[in-house]
């Protein structure tokens, strides 16, 4: 399995937060292949498990599966679509767009908006909400109706696309980036040896409020919680102190969420092993899978790593495929040794 | 239900002072149930025993209200809003604090009335300075709304229809109920106001295979309301999502396909905003199924929520016809 062709895969599956089935279908499938185990749960959760040599400890790596969408919200008349949001999305980028909406079938359709000329003055300055944009797809009401109904799933019409220097853009980048990170350590791990049983999850609901990682971490109660997700990559006209660079590795997270004993071990790891990283400063708990998986069952220990991603919560996010890599190769070192590791830090 | 109704919904009891209205609710469901208990928290439990899927019921008796925070010089009280209180909602209000001292909201002059706000309200109990209005309240008392239920062609007019409108669904489900294979918990559940707070305990402590909250949902149905689905008179909402729950699909569909095959008027439920117990229950321990039925309601936290008894009427019938279905069955994958 290609690295390039299963971000392809996963980036192109559909999966909205709470109707992950697709992209959690998959994700099961390529688990099956390089785990022990392969489960989904009844929120769709997936879960791949890889025993270790003593299965002394578990480790728990997540990365959520879902990815922001719409639903349609109501039907105008003459069959234009309203669409309520599912996650945080930036109004600026919507007008244009394709979508699909995921009813009875498959149905194409467009976000329409006044041409330029139509435009009174000033209106150019403005933002339009989603409350005033809407879906068209070229069907009337009536024929509309018998395919689509109210709470159907849209979501943009996505193509992974391969840029130049090793760059990839698409939607859902966030985070099926992570998600891949799962999967090439998976790959790594098969030529190591590790003690820990090592959890694999792909998380449902992240985008909503981290639910899935809630319910995963409190089933497992996991020794160690590692989150795996993107952050902001810098772009031109925003200060580097707010990014990460692309190709420059995973960002490791420093702050409250996170277990400063085991951070520094996996910082002092990727020295020793010349695996280039970032640093990344959340300050405050953060809108990853960290927040609730720290705080789930008895509490969990937590380190995060993250892929620097372009243009966040748009069709056109965009990474450096070697930080996912670089991220993977990071963390199947640090699964690895999590049975001494523990032992020194939290033993 | 028109005479419980009005009874549930005039009864005080704001998020954290439930002890009146949860003495009347128990007083009601004991009757129809095996066994009653209240929990740490103050949630009321009233269970019907069975072999199948536990089903969690979660409707929250809590209503809101405010505190008293200062006692001036004059003899008016300051307050603190419990739950999400609007304070242009408060102006001149007529008021009940757990003591008994009732009450109405006034405000001080304000060139705008956008400025109004808590520090601009306060609460005159008649008392002619502070020394008299000592004896009549003290800080720390809890204190709610007061309004009749009325009736208008169809439609009912009260305070606290959110979420007392979900007890009387509960009762009126409770007794109707005739046979069913799962053991069903009705929980009143406290201090949903202040963050679902109550239902987090109970779902905890129940361990439910499937939860269902009765709430109510905004309407897109009023003069310039913003683009939603829900209407009066259109049946009860089957909730698809709210800020708290993606409803699962399978409940979702559970739901619909009940209604579909008893003939009971339901219509899908979008809500942008707010959240229910159900969003609760379903982040229990490692994820519980969850969905709501949701009553169609206008002027949501105002003294004037305005819903229509056809509405509520099909909400009982479909409440009634799940609990009676092999939940376990109907859940499977």
């Amino acid at each position: 399995m290609k690295t390039e062709d299963m971000l392809k895969a996963l980036t192109e599956a559909p999966g909205i937060s709470g109707a992950e089935d697709d992209v959690a279908h998959l994700l099961r499938n390529y688990f099956a292949r390089l785990a022990d185990e392969a489960t989904i749960d009844k929120f769709q959760n997936v879960i791949g498990v890889k025993k270790g040599r003593t299965s002394g400890g578990k480790v728990m790596m997540a990365a959520h599966i879902d990815q922001i969408g719409f639903l349609v919200k109501t039907f105008d008349k003459g069959g234009f679509i309203r669409l309520a949001a599912v996650g945080g999305h930036d109004p600026r980028v919507l007008p244009g767009q394709s979508v699909v909406i995921y009813g009875k079938e498959q149905v194409r359709g467009i976000i329409g908006t006044t041409p330029p000329h139509l435009q009174k003055p000033g209106d150019t300055a403005k933002i339009t909400s989603l409350d005033d944009l809407y879906v068209d797809t070229g069907l009337d009401e009536i024929t509309l109706k018998s395919k689509v109904q109210v709470g159907d799933p849209v979501l943009f019409d996505n193509v992974c696309t391969e840029l130049q220097g090793g760059l990839y853009a698409g939607a859902a980048m966030d985070n099926r980036a992570g998600v891949l990170v799962l999967l090439e350590t998976l790959k790594i791990l098969e030529k190591m040896r590790h003690d820990w049983d090592v959890y694999m999850v792909g998380t449902v609901q992240e985008e909503v409020g981290t639910r899935g990682a809630a319910m995963t971490a409190y089933e497992i109660a996991p020794d160690v919680g590692i989150a795996i997700d993107v952050t902001f990559g810098d772009f031109p006209g925003i200060p580097e102190r707010d990014t990460a660079k692309l190709g420059k590795g995973g960002a490791v997270a420093i702050g409250p969420n996170f277990h400063p004993a085991l951070t520094e071990k996996l910082m002092e790891l990727a020295q020793e092993w010349e695996v280039p990283f970032q640093k990344e400063f959340i300050p405050r708990p953060g809108g990853t899978d960290a927040v609730s998986m720290q705080i789930a069952a008895r509490g969990v220990p937590m380190v995060q790593v993250s892929i620097p991603l372009r243009y966040m919560h748009t069709t056109v996010e965009t990474l450096d495929l070697k930080d996912i890599k670089r991220a993977a190769r990071l963390l199947a070192l640090f699964a690895a040794q999590l049975e001494q590791t523990h032992r020194e830090v939290l033993g | 239900m028109k005479a419980l109704l009005k009874k549930v919904v005039e009864t005080f009891g704001p998020s954290g002072r439930e002890d009146a209205i949860r003495q009347l609710l128990l007083d009601e469901i004991k009757p129809y149930v095996d066994r009653t208990f209240i929990d740490n928290m103050g949630n009321l439990h009233a269970v019907k025993e069975g072999k199948g899927a536990r089903v969690m019921v979660a409707a929250h008796m809590d209503e809101i209200g405010f505190v008293v925070t200062h006692i001036d010089e004059k003899g008016f009280l300051r307050i603190s809003p419990v739950g999400g209180v609007a304070p242009v909602r408060c102006l001149y209000q007529r008021v009940l604090l757990e003591n008994g001292a009732r009450g109405v909201v006034g405000v001080e002059s304000v060139k705008n009335p956008n400025d109004i706000d808590f520090s601009k309200l306060y609460v005159d109990i008649g008392a002619r300075d502070e020394k008299e209005a000592r004896k009549l309240a003290q800080e720390g008392l809890f204190g709610a709304f007061l309004n009749e239920m009325t009736e208008m062609n169809g439609l009912i007019t009260a305070k606290s229809l959110d979420d007392r409108v979900g007890c009387v669904i509960a009762v009126e489900a409770a007794r109707q109920l005739k046979k069913s294979p799962n053991e069903i918990h009705f929980v009143f559940t406290v201090q949903e106001e202040v963050g679902l707070r109550g239902a987090i305990a109970a779902a905890y402590n129940i361990e439910p295979d499937l939860g269902i909250a009765l709430d109510v949902t905004g309407t897109g149905d009023t003069p310039d309301a913003p683009k939603m689905p829900m209407k009066l008179r259109e049946g009860v909402a089957v909730k698809i999502k709210d800020n708290s729950l993606l409803v699962p699909r399978r409940v979702k569909d559970f739901f619909m396909r009940v209604a579909e095959k008893n003939k009971i008027i339901y219509q899908p439920e979008i809500l942008t905003f707010g959240g229910t117990d159900a969003g609760a229950i379903n982040l229990s321990r490692s994820g519980v199924l969850a969905g709501c039925l949701s009553i169609p309601t206008r002027y949501i936290h105002s003294v004037s929520e305005t819903a229509s008894l056809s509405d509520i009427e099909e909400a009982i019938k479909l409440l009634v016809k799940i609990l009676e279905s092999d939940v376990k069955k109907e859940l499977e994958d």
